[in-house]
């Protein structure tokens, strides 16, 4: 809801024109980013650690390949991570599990990352997640129109009961042919249950398909402070300069010693439906 | 301060005591045209270098020994009168003034004019000459009076565009916003494109920056005082405009004539009506709605109804659409117990309300939320003398807040209701004040407002672990109050005290010091409201601001008072200006007081103003040196930052030139230092995100805003067969086309449809512009 008025708002602002301008800032001082995630799902567990770096700054971020990564749930079992164990180029500044591990619903996870002798640590609770009963897909009339990408005009419908005696928090990730999608690279799906009633009959997906594509549709949990977070990052990302909403600020995190980013531990529940004509 | 208050009534009834052999002199002044009781018109006795101004309902009195005298009355944009009272018993004397744009151009006005901006004693009060108003450019041809207050100096702006406005290092909710004597909670049309007030209806507004008087309240900064008109009472007449984003029309006239008025008046916008036509089916229109009844049962009793109605409403296709609006009600009766008592006594009626909608079968909700205030004030004024007028008066006003209800709108919606609890308030505010001529050279007011707070019931607070933690809140407990029980009272005391002392000829020296205290607390974050922001009472959570204000000025008129100039000099020390914790959640939040951070701020400034008010050339140069600091614990580290609105130069010119009976001109050119803003300093990945590092609030400045509107109006000679007169107006927004900034935001490297270009890591800082060059023309016809 919020983001609706967000997107209202600043309708009206870019009715006018925008151009680039380089803004005058000095050297930031490189800060230590941590993302981390356990999850009930065997081989989604990582983290990754990098730095922040200049503003202006062209290439990835500076990836950090020498840290001392585990992960200890609360039966006080300890995993060890490894940096980048298959030396994929890609996965630079990425550590994994050196045992498979899956998460376990009702468990807290805590994560301790050390960096050149300076320690960052977080805790999370893996929530449990409702199920998502099943998919559908229908024609959207306006995307028919106008759409985004050519011939990707089917919008998946998602079906769930909303359990209603206990405060839940959601992160929805929408996949097309198993790759992420977003319809704005600024947007995170993510809410919470304050005013859900039990029925999900039919909301409607962000991200469109096209015939014959592989829609899958993933729910994860979030704790109250992982809610905070993508709520923060959200602000953070669409920030209107302070105009109408308030001053851009970091998000809140539940790392310590000055790290950013988050570690979260979620339940995932998924869905897949292929788009036919 | 019992004792303070008591010595201040023994003051008095000595004062009375010693004037008991005189007697009065009073009556309403009025517009000979039409009527329209005139607001502050000087009337001056030479002869005993006393005088008194006419009080917001046009009427005046004056208690003086028994004799003759010649009793001048004077009032820009009008010539003035003298006249000779044989004064030996009380006197009524209604007096007629002639306006100068209803007289033939060739009669110049040689009477000598009462030096007003040297001689009263209030200061960092500015009025706007509606006449001139007309004159000067404006955005889309709608003449708007907040666009002409963002002009003053000791006003600053967020940017163009908007309706909010700050007045000396206050923020934008610190402005009390009256129509005729009711609150306007909200004055944007468009989101501040346009204000709410219609100038077709619009009588006189003023603006109290500092040295605010006794009979005002609740805000920290400033009084926006608006009246309209009452009606012309002698024939019908009307005006209507059309122009490039609405029309408007208004009619006034006799209901019984000199006896009985009305006045209605409408506006509406219609690029709607274009949309429609051009197949679009994003509508979006608002209206405003004046309308006042005016009753002169005998020169002691009068009636007044006034209502306003404004509303905005958006719709985007058939999904989704808000709306948002105010209404105000406000009933008046003045009565003259005696030739020198005079009493208003107001019912006022105030609503605000937004809502929006998104329709859909199961995404569909509704979410509504309103303000709505009643209150009954009382002021009297009393002319012991020529030497003192009191003012005296009670006010009560309650309050019914309601933040906001989510409520399903289809069978199958996701959603379920939810309601915010409402607040209720009750605010007393009791006041009395003495303006007292103490020598020829010196002129004292002193006054001393009682302002009690109460949040009442029904509603269940809240009670935290830790009433600051927002990101986990934790409620301990849940306390009930019954309706109307006390759940916190707050009592302030606000003195205000103003001189004037005269120099040589033409100058004057002014200081004053008021405190002022602000209740009712508006929920926005941003550095420009928005509709959909809401209000707090003051209660267990949030401490009323506070606000102390020291002004100090210098004031002279020039080439035979037709140049006025001033200097002021402020300094405002706030406490408990309330802010908002960074990321905080202050849309539909049930735990939203643990949100609230209070702290400090403080601003001073030095205003210079050059006024010509006669003349073919008419106008005004402003020019504002002023530096704005906050100190929130809580926010931005707890450590000083600017204030939004903190801007170091802002200069103002307005110009207005009547060339020929035919052709006037008007130009306006701005210029002031570009709004703080807070800029990244770094980025960093998350996810397949690119958030920015931020490391400092408002540590970065805009680039400086300058822009130049020029018009021109075109009266056509009046053709004598009819009885209407028409004229144009052409106007061009943003002469020189410049770009100025609106605001800032960043991005990962996009080209023009959207696209991520580059290697998808670089970021870049786009600069939003709004305005280019906007001609436009208005036809407006007077009949």
């Amino acid at each position: 809801m919020k983001n609706i008025l967000i997107v209202a708002l600043f309708a009206l602002a870019l009715a006018a024109c925008d151009k680039p301008i380089r803004l005058d800032l000095g050297q930031s001082t490189p800060r230590v980013i941590i993302e981390g995630q356990v999850t009930n799902r065997l081989g989604s567990q990582y983290v990754k650690v990098s730095r922040s770096s200049d503003f202006y700054q062209t290439g990835p971020s500076p990836r950090i390949t020498n840290a001392i990564v585990t992960v200890k749930d609360s039966d006080g079992n300890e995993i060890m991570f490894e940096h980048n164990p298959r030396n994929y180029a890609d996965s630079i500044g990425y550590y994994l599990p050196q045992t498979a591990f899956v998460g376990t619903i009702g468990k807290d996870y805590h994560l301790r990352v050390e960096v050149d002798g300076q320690v960052y640590e977080a805790d999370d609770h893996l929530y449990s997640v409702t199920s998502i009963d099943s998919l559908a897909f229908r024609v959207d009339d306006d995307e028919k129109d106008d759409p985004k990408d050519y011939n990707k005009f089917y919008e998946v419908l998602l079906y769930a009961k909303e359990p209603q005696n206990t405060t839940d928090y959601y992160l929805f990730k929408f996949y097309r042919n198993d790759s992420l999608k977003v319809d704005d690279d600024n947007e995170i799906y993510y809410s919470n249950d304050e005013a859900l009633g039990e029925s999900i009959d039919g909301i409607s997906s962000p991200v469109f398909f096209g015939p014959g594509d592989k829609a899958t549709v993933e729910a994860y949990s979030l704790s109250r402070s992982g809610y905070v977070f993508y709520d923060d990052l959200q602000k953070l990302l669409n920030t209107d300069g302070g105009l109408f909403n308030q001053p851009p600020a970091n998000s809140r995190t539940n790392l310590t010693n000055g790290a950013f980013g988050f570690f979260h531990a979620s339940a995932v529940n998924s869905k897949t439906i292929v788009i036919v004509e | 301060m019992i004792r303070s208050l008591s010595f201040v009534f023994f003051v008095l009834i000595s004062i009375q005591a010693l004037s008991q052999e005189k007697v009065t002199l009073n009556g309403y002044v009025r517009d000979v045209s039409n009527g329209e009781e005139l607001i502050g018109v000087t009337v001056y006795i030479p002869q005993m270098k006393a005088g008194t101004m006419t009080n917001p309902y046009g009427f005046y009195s004056l208690t003086l020994p028994k004799g003759t005298y010649e009793v001048q009355f004077s009032y820009v944009g009008y010539s003035a009168q003298t006249v000779t009272v044989n004064l030996q018993g009380n006197t009524e004397r209604n007096i007629d003034m002639l306006g100068e744009s209803t007289m033939m151009q060739e009669v110049v006005v040689s009477d000598k004019r009462v030096d007003e901006n040297v001689v009263q004693l209030q200061m960092s009060k500015n009025t706007l000459d509606m006449n001139r108003v007309r004159k000067l450019p404006a955005l889309f041809g709608e003449v708007d009076i907040i666009k002409n207050i963002q002009m003053l100096p000791g006003v600053i702006t967020a940017g163009e565009g908007t309706s909010s406005f700050y007045v000396r290092g206050g923020s934008a909710d610190q402005n009390l916003i009256l129509i005729d004597e009711a609150p306007i909670y909200d004055p944007s049309h468009l989101f501040g494109l346009f204000s709410v007030f219609n100038a077709d209806v619009i009588k006189d507004s003023e603006l109290y920056k500092g040295g605010i008087p006794a009979r005002f309240g609740g805000r920290l900064s400033s009084i926006l005082e608006v009246r309209t008109k009452d009606g012309n009472n002698k024939q019908l007449s009307g005006s209507a405009g059309i122009g490039t984003m609405a029309s408007r029309l208004m009619i006034e006239g006799p209901i019984k004539k000199d006896k009985s008025s009305f006045i209605i008046s409408a506006r509406r916008s219609y690029v709607d009506l274009f949309l429609r036509a051009a197949n679009n089916d994003n509508l979006v229109h608002f209206y405003d709605v004046n309308a006042k009844l005016n009753w002169r049962h005998n020169n002691n009793n009068r009636f007044f109804a006034a209502f306003y109605s404004g509303r905005d409403v958006f719709n985007f296709g058939d999904q989704f659409g808000f709306a948002w609006g105010n209404r105000t009600a406000t009933f008046r009766w003045n009565h003259l117990f005696n030739d020198r008592l005079f009493s208003n006594t107001s019912v006022i009626l105030s609503n605000f309300d937004y809502k929006l909608e998104l329709k859909d079968p199961v995404q569909g909700f509704k979410w509504t939320s309103n303000l709505e205030e009643l209150s009954v004030k009382n002021d009297l004024s009393y002319f012991i003398n020529t030497n003192n007028d009191l003012t005296f008066g009670y006010h009560i006003t309650g309050r019914r807040f309601s933040p906001g209800r989510i409520s399903p709108n289809t069978e199958a919606s996701m959603f379920k209701e939810i309601n915010l609890q409402h607040m209720f308030a009750i605010d007393h505010a009791l006041y009395i004040s003495n303006q007292q001529r103490v020598s020829e050279k010196i002129t004292l007011d002193y006054g001393l407002r009682l302002s009690i707070f109460q949040n009442v019931g029904s509603t269940d607070l809240y009670l935290y672990n830790d009433p600051q933690n927002n990101s986990r809140p934790v409620r301990t407990d849940t306390v009930h109050y019954g309706a109307w029980k006390n759940i916190k009272t707050y009592v302030n005391l606000e003195p205000r005290a103003a001189i004037r002392y005269m120099l040589a000829d033409g100058q004057s020296l002014k200081a004053s010091y008021n405190r002022m205290v602000q209740n009712t607390h508006l929920v926005a974050a941003g550095t420009v409201p928005v509709p959909f922001n809401t209000w707090n009472p003051s209660g267990y959570y949030l401490t009323p601001q506070l606000a102390d204000q020291v002004a100090l000025g210098y004031f002279r008129n020039l080439r035979d008072n037709t140049l006025e100039f001033s200097a002021e000099a402020y300094y405002k020390d706030m406490k408990n200006v309330t802010d908002f914790a960074d990321n905080a959640n202050i849309f539909f939040n049930q735990d939203l007081s643990t949100e609230f951070r209070q702290g400090k701020s403080w601003s001073y400034g030095l205003e210079l103003m050059l006024n010509k008010k006669e003349g073919k050339l008419t106008g005004s140069v402003g020019y504002t040196w002023s530096k704005t600091m906050r100190k929130v614990p809580g926010v931005n580290g707890g450590m000083e930052f600017p204030a939004n609105y903190d801007r170091r130069h802002v200069l103002n010119i307005q110009a207005a030139y009547d060339y020929s009976p035919r052709w006037t001109f008007g130009a306006t050119f701005t210029y002031s230092t570009g709004r703080p803003v807070t800029v990244p300093t770094g980025k960093f990945e998350y996810e397949n995100y690119h958030p920015d590092v931020i490391t400092e609030r408002n540590g970065y400045r805009l680039p400086v805003f300058h822009r130049l509107d020029l018009s021109a109006t075109y009266s056509p000679k009046k053709n004598d067969n009819r009885r209407w007169k028409g004229s144009w107006v052409f106007s061009v927004y943003n002469a020189y086309n410049r770009q100025n900034p609106f605001t800032i935001y960043t991005r990962v490297t996009k080209n023009k449809d959207g696209d991520i270009i580059g290697d998808g890591y670089t970021k870049e800082a786009r600069m939003i512009y709004l305005f280019p060059i906007l001609p436009s023309v208005t036809y407006n016809i007077k009949f």
